[in-house]
């Protein structure tokens, strides 16, 4: 066996489910039976469109409001990035970070990781491949954290409702911003790294 | 099995997941286009400056019913004010008329109560309210304060002029004690320096409102005081705490015509006030006073016989400042008005004519005015005309160019003067002395008491009655004596009978008479005779010669 090199170029395909390795002639995997193939099909394009849809989701969630809090019969609306002026307003600079972070920095970066990864692959970049795999781990791993907003507005609609003197109600926002986090980890998912290393052996070779 | 390749796709097509992001932009983008096609007409509402207005927050109500919403405040070029963007829904467009108005609805605390409170909660927000005029305006002014009636209701709006500014807006108008509309506005003419109040009178109500109906202050309590005495008026209690108008018909100005929109009325300053009728027509004199005047104040009545016929319009005090006579007590000129509408003339030109001439002539048959107290608690006075037939005729004079009615003191004036030199005079008088000798006058009286006191406790004086009693017996015997059947009266009455034959023998007829008379003629004669005798008697003695050195016999000359 040979170091660095791929199965997929032994024409080994890995299965999907039990990660059996098998020979790409055989469609599905004799372990388990789920198909199998030698990269994600349409990986590249999957993970771009949903990028895309993410990035398009991305705009409604930070111009509408995200929560509408109702005051004494006067609504006041709140976006991300008004809620975090707000907050820095308030003298509350570290819950306006951990906020900023959050939902502003992490789902515009994991985008922006997403798409320079899918570029490289596209492109056939193969340098620093070990940091864009760290990168790319990195966002598969922080995806799941962004929702945090989401759950904030979820717990305060769910705890603030007194009625006609306080009642806090999710804005539209709230959805988009929660499609934006599930559809980028599912494009994150839909990725596969393994893109940026063949590209390698191909210049190895 | 023989082609046991594998149907590898290596085809480069397009995925169908592109379905979803494509997806995604439609919807999003069918969201910005349905709600750009549904976003409502903006407009731009300009007001004094932006209290309590918050830009994207604040709405625009209409029954409490949000239409809209502040989108944007900015400040004028010019910075006299504040222009607010209003973004309204769609559906309401067609609410933006030509006539729409637009206000802030927040807390007020006014006469007319509290309104807005629930703003405090809920915030400031713009009300509209909705007009019939042409639609598509897009630019408004706001006004500073809310209207006070709802727009479009049915009523009449009247304009009404007043001196003072002691009602507010939203103050009830009342008629007969009941509301039927209120004061909406209040400014001051800038042109008359009058103050303009706007009132809305709720339908039916506005029926009663024609040309002959008087409107008047009803607020607080109005003490009048003066030459008609004392008044006191209210109106309702809120009136008197908060202020308001009341208004009613003058039948003394026959029926009224209907009224219109922003006619205009006199706001009077009390019923009393109201009920005044005016005429149009009237003319000046001046009385000139030669006493004091204090108590006599502008508006002061005047009156012939007691029936107002005018009233006084000031005392010429700055004309008399420059009056050459000023010195020497001259008199204070006091300019009067008389309406010869009071007189139930008619109230035209002639009538003045007539009246001038009138009293021209009258001057001449005692025609004068005086000054009388109306009210001696206040001390005002008013002005008096009658005819004192006594008056020495005066020549009719002007003063810068009105005519005069001369003037005399009479009634409680002259009294005063009267009794002033009265006092001055008792003031004058020797009291002490009078009083003095007056008391020694008693104390004589008393010491004359005194003795006479004594002189009939005396004894003689006790003794006197019965004296007198026996007198009076004696008396009534002697008059016993000469009763007529005693024999002194018989004696009498004989005698007397006895004179009367002798003087019977005397009458004219008797024979002694005749002779008595012849007798007295003879004497008579004898006694012409003797004068005879004593003239010769005189003329003979001058015969005798007697030597007289007169009768000398001239002596021979040589």
């Amino acid at each position: 066996m040979r170091t660095r090199t791929s199965a997929a170029s032994q024409q080994l395909a890995c299965c999907h489910i039990c990660l059996k390795l098998a020979p790409q002639d055989v469609q599905d995997c004799p372990r388990c039976g789920s198909p199998t193939h030698l990269r994600k099909p349409n990986s590249l394009q999957r993970t771009l469109a949903l990028l895309v849809t993410a990035t398009l989701l991305y705009i409604p969630a930070n111009i509408f409001p995200i929560m509408i809090t109702d005051q004494l019969g006067t609504a006041l609306p709140s976006t991300i990035l008004g809620g975090v002026i707000l907050l820095i307003e308030l003298g509350s600079a570290p819950i306006a970070a951990v906020i900023f972070i959050a939902s502003v920095m992490i789902p515009s970066g994991k985008l922006m990781a997403m798409y320079y990864l899918c570029w490289c692959a596209h492109k056939g970049n193969v340098k620093r491949t070990k940091s864009k795999s760290v990168l790319y781990r990195a966002t598969e791993f922080i995806g799941k954290w962004s929702m945090v907003d989401v759950f904030v507005v979820a717990i305060l609609v769910a705890l603030v409702s007194l009625g006609g003197l306080l009642s806090i109600q999710p804005g539209i926002a709230a959805t988009a911003f929660a499609a934006v986090v599930i559809i980028t980890m599912v494009a994150a998912e839909s990725f596969d790294p393994r893109l940026l290393w063949d590209e390698m052996e191909n210049t190895d070779d | 099995m023989t082609n046991m390749k594998p149907d590898v796709s290596t085809k480069k097509g397009i995925s169908a997941i592109w379905i979803v992001p494509v997806l995604a932009a439609v919807l999003g983008a069918g969201m910005v286009v349905f709600s750009y096609l549904n976003q409502g007409p903006e407009v731009t509402i300009s007001f004094s400056n932006a209290d309590d207005l918050v830009a994207g927050k604040t709405k625009l109500k209409l029954l409490n019913v949000e239409v809209g919403q502040v989108e944007s405040i900015a400040l004028k070029e010019d910075l006299s004010g504040v222009e607010v963007g209003v973004r309204l829904n769609k559906q309401y467009t067609e609410l933006l008329r030509e006539d729409s108005r637009f206000w802030v609805e927040r807390v007020q605390i006014g006469a007319g109560g509290i309104r807005g409170l629930g703003t405090i909660l809920s915030g400031a927000y713009i009300q509209l309210a909705p007009g019939q005029g042409k639609a598509g305006k897009r630019s408004y002014i706001g006004l500073e304060t809310p209207p006070q009636t709802r727009a479009g209701a049915p009523g009449v709006r009247l304009v009404l002029n007043a001196s003072q500014a002691a009602i507010d807006v939203g103050n009830p108008v009342l008629f007969q004690g009941y509301q039927v509309g209120r004061v909406e506005s209040r400014e001051l003419d800038e042109v008359t320096g009058k103050i303009k109040y706007g009132i809305f009178i709720d339908a039916p109500y506005h029926n009663f409102v024609n040309t002959s109906v008087r409107f008047w202050d009803v607020s607080g309590i109005s003490i009048n005081a003066s030459a008609e005495g004392f008044s006191i008026s209210t109106g309702s209690l809120e009136s008197i705490i908060s202020g308001g108008i009341a208004f009613q018909s003058l039948p003394a100005l026959g029926k009224g015509l209907p009224i219109k929109n922003n006619d205009e009325f006199w706001l009077y300053e009390s019923q009393q006030a109201s009920i005044e009728l005016t005429y149009e027509h009237g003319t000046y004199f001046v009385l000139r006073f030669n006493q004091d005047i204090s108590g006599l104040e502008e508006n002061a009545p005047v009156k012939y016989r007691g029936v107002s016929v005018g009233r006084v319009v000031r005392i010429m005090i700055n004309e008399f400042a420059h009056m050459d006579d000023r010195r020497h007590g001259a008199p204070i000129p006091v300019l009067v008005y008389v309406e010869p509408g009071r007189f139930g003339m008619a109230d035209s030109l002639e009538s003045i004519d007539f009246i001038k001439d009138e009293i021209q002539e009258n001057i001449e048959h005692g025609f004068r005015g005086t000054l009388q107290s109306g009210n001696l608690i206040t001390g005002s006075k008013y002005i008096s005309l009658d005819f004192y037939h006594a008056e020495a005729p005066v020549e009719p004079e002007t003063f810068l160019n009105y005519p005069v009615v001369p003037t005399i003191v009479v009634g409680l004036d002259s009294v005063m003067m009267s009794v002033s030199s009265f006092m001055n005079k008792l003031d004058q008088l020797p009291l002490d002395q009078t009083v003095r000798s007056a008391n020694d006058a008693i104390t004589e009286l008393g010491n004359s008491m005194q003795s006479m006191d004594n002189l009939l406790r005396a004894r003689e004086t006790q003794e006197i009655p019965e004296q007198l009693s026996q007198t009076l017996s004696a008396l009534r015997v002697a008059m016993q004596g000469i009763s007529p059947d005693s024999p002194a009266y018989k004696e009498l009455l004989a005698s007397l009978v006895s004179l009367r034959t002798t003087l019977e023998g005397v009458s004219p007829d008797s024979p002694i008479y005749k002779d008595m008379e012849s007798t007295l003629y003879e004497l008579h004669k004898t006694l012409q005779n003797m004068d005879a005798l004593t003239d010769s008697l005189k003329d003979t003695a001058t015969m005798l010669p007697r030597p007289r050195e007169e009768d000398r016999i001239p002596e021979a000359r040589n």
